[in-house]
């Protein structure tokens, strides 16, 4: 409400609704694979909310719209889980990579969901092309990079996330803490991901 | 010597320094890794490029700073070595606080009882909410296991033009405050959200799959539970927001329908007493829901006893609850009357909102 100006995920954090979910659906939880809510301190805000935020809100809006394609949609996601964030009683050490990994968590729901503003990113997509590197922009289309997308949102969760954390720049140290796995299974995790995801690219292309 | 695996190769396209020597020089030697590794990089850049989106490096973090504060609830009580820092940030949060409290209050019910990945049980005639946050659920086992949840209705608060449109909207009046508090002026603005229910069916079949997939085993349902429904309804609800000069809220009034839960099958309680049950219910909604008390009793937020103090009053003849954070930041009013549940919060002493309360028309 009017209470919380800017509505979308904001709003919804504080309603506790998900952004997006009127009308009669059926519900979709993911399960929570490696994220940690601490369910201590609620409704207390930790006092490191705001040096954490502005450190890495950016970090955390990369990630959410690698997993989108658009920044606004990201910003959303990011609000959500820094709200999260701020009752949890994560450790400082982790919160970054906990930060990290809800984003990613809560942007691939949003995906499989199907609640994603398709038309919004495609809109915005189509003006990103500019900051793709030359070799992407001549082998990579809109269109494939929509459906690596939805292909992403299928990945085994873990794949999924461990592929968007190294793909947002994230070290492999810092993807194996956020994730609990050793940095040589990051490798492997990311490979297999990007795997997945050419195939599915060469699949489209060879069928075209 | 054997060849390193997908990892290790994987990792020295992106981190050389973080792959072992002997790996590093057995590659530089071996046409097959390198011809791995090459495809490797193919495939890194080609993903890279799918995944790619519009710069982030120009987002507002103020704006975006202003716009979490809104919705964060109170920080905690004055710390004797507070820094100056810290301090600004307890003032800069204080008033949203307050939006954030009065919204939960009277919207809790429409905003949680709508969303898809929520469930939310009340008490006929009571207002205790037992909120599986999206943070909760994130830790939750998926709710959808156990049976399925729909939401009728569209969650749709919106501002409205005057009390007028808001009661037009929802057939409810917007209580009107005769005196404003000082330091509160101006014009509100008003909302309104229409009526929304949810429904969780349970289903003993999923649960139980839902339990073997996680190696745990389901407790036994009670007879009657497979099927039943719990059904949940909210809102109306309106409300008037006094800002300050810099958009925070100063003093929210709000009324809405008191949430109701309906159930089929089985009574209210022995759903409860299941759900509580259930693996992977984390301890802090465990304890909410274990508060539910059949007089009436349970406050209708969860309320750190740590930060905020409860206490109770009349107001209008029936009894209402006074909530008031410990270190004086905000407070609120909170009562239920012929089915409506109304809150009076500000960044005001108690006595204040109990006053604006009393005088309600």
């Amino acid at each position: 409400m009017d209470l919380i100006p800017h509505g979308g995920a904001t709003a919804a954090a504080v309603l506790a609704i998900p952004r997006g979910v009127a009308g009669a659906e059926k519900g979709r939880v993911e399960r929570k694979e490696h994220v940690a809510v601490s369910g201590s301190g609620r409704g207390a805000v930790r006092v490191d909310l705001d040096a954490v935020f502005r450190r890495d809100y950016q970090l955390v809006v990369g990630v959410a719209a690698r997993v989108l394609g658009t920044r606004d949609q990201a910003e959303d996601v990011a609000q959500d889980v820094f709200l999260s964030f701020g009752r949890s009683s994560v450790p400082a050490g982790e919160a970054r990579g906990w930060l990290c990994v809800a984003a990613a968590h809560t942007a691939l729901n949003l995906i499989r969901s199907g609640r994603r503003r398709i038309s919004r990113e495609e809109a915005s997509a189509a003006d990103d092309d500019a900051v793709v590197s030359d070799v992407a922009e001549t082998v990579v289309t809109l269109e494939e990079r929509s459906r690596v997308r939805s292909a992403l949102a299928e990945l085994p969760r873990k794949q999924a996330v461990a592929l968007v954390l190294r793909h947002s720049g994230l070290s492999y140290s810092e993807v194996a803490a956020a994730l609990d796995i050793s940095p040589t299974s990051v490798g492997t995790t990311v490979r297999r991901a990007e795997s997945a995801l050419r195939r599915e690219l060469i699949r489209h292309a060879s069928s075209d | 010597m054997r060849h390193p695996t997908e990892g290790v190769l994987r990792r020295l396209l992106d981190e050389p320094a973080g792959v072992a020597d002997a790996d590093r020089q057995h590659v530089a030697g071996c046409h097959e890794c390198l011809g791995g590794l090459a495809s490797m990089r193919e495939d890194a850049i080609l993903v890279d490029a799918a995944l790619a989106t519009e710069s982030v490096a120009g987002v507002d973090v103020d704006s975006a700073w202003r716009r979490l504060s809104t919705a964060v609830p109170a920080p905690g009580p004055a710390r004797p070595a507070a820094s100056p820092r810290a301090s600004r940030a307890r003032g800069f949060l204080r008033r949203p606080a307050v939006a954030a409290l009065g919204v939960a209050v009277v919207l809790t019910g429409a905003g949680t009882a709508a969303a898809n990945d929520w469930l939310q049980i009340f008490r006929t005639k009571q207002i205790a909410p037992v909120t599986f946050s999206t943070s909760d659920l994130i830790a939750l086992p998926d709710l959808t296991a156990y049976g399925d949840v729909v939401v009728t209705g569209k969650v749709d608060v919106n501002p409205v033009r005057d009390a007028a449109a808001a009661t037009a909207e929802t057939g409810l009046d917007v209580p009107e405050v005769t005196t404003l508090p000082r330091g509160v002026s101006g014009e509100p603005v008003y909302q309104a959200g229409r009526e929304v229910s949810a429904t969780f069916s349970f289903s003993a079949e999923r649960a139980a799959r839902a339990a073997a997939e996680t190696g745990r085993t389901l407790p036994t349902p009670p007879p009657g539970l497979d099927g039943s429904q719990v059904r949940l309804v909210a809102g109306p609800g309106v409300a008037a927001v006094w800002r300050q000069p810099t958009g925070v809220p100063a003093l929210f009034v709000g009324r809405a329908v008191a949430p109701k839960a309906f159930s089929s099958g089985v009574p209210f309680e022995t759903v409860r007493d299941y759900l509580l049950s259930l693996p992977g219910l984390p301890e802090n909604v465990a304890t909410q829901l274990r508060t539910f008390t059949a007089d009436g009793s349970t406050l209708p937020l969860p309320v750190p006893a740590d930060r905020m103090t409860t206490s109770s009053t009349q107001v209008g003849g029936v009894p209402a609850t006074v909530l008031a954070s410990r270190d004086r930041l905000l407070a609120a009013v909170v009562w239920v009357k012929d089915g409506l549940v109304t809150v009076v919060a500000g960044s005001l002493d108690p006595g204040e909102v109990v006053s604006i309360a009393r005088e309600l028309r």
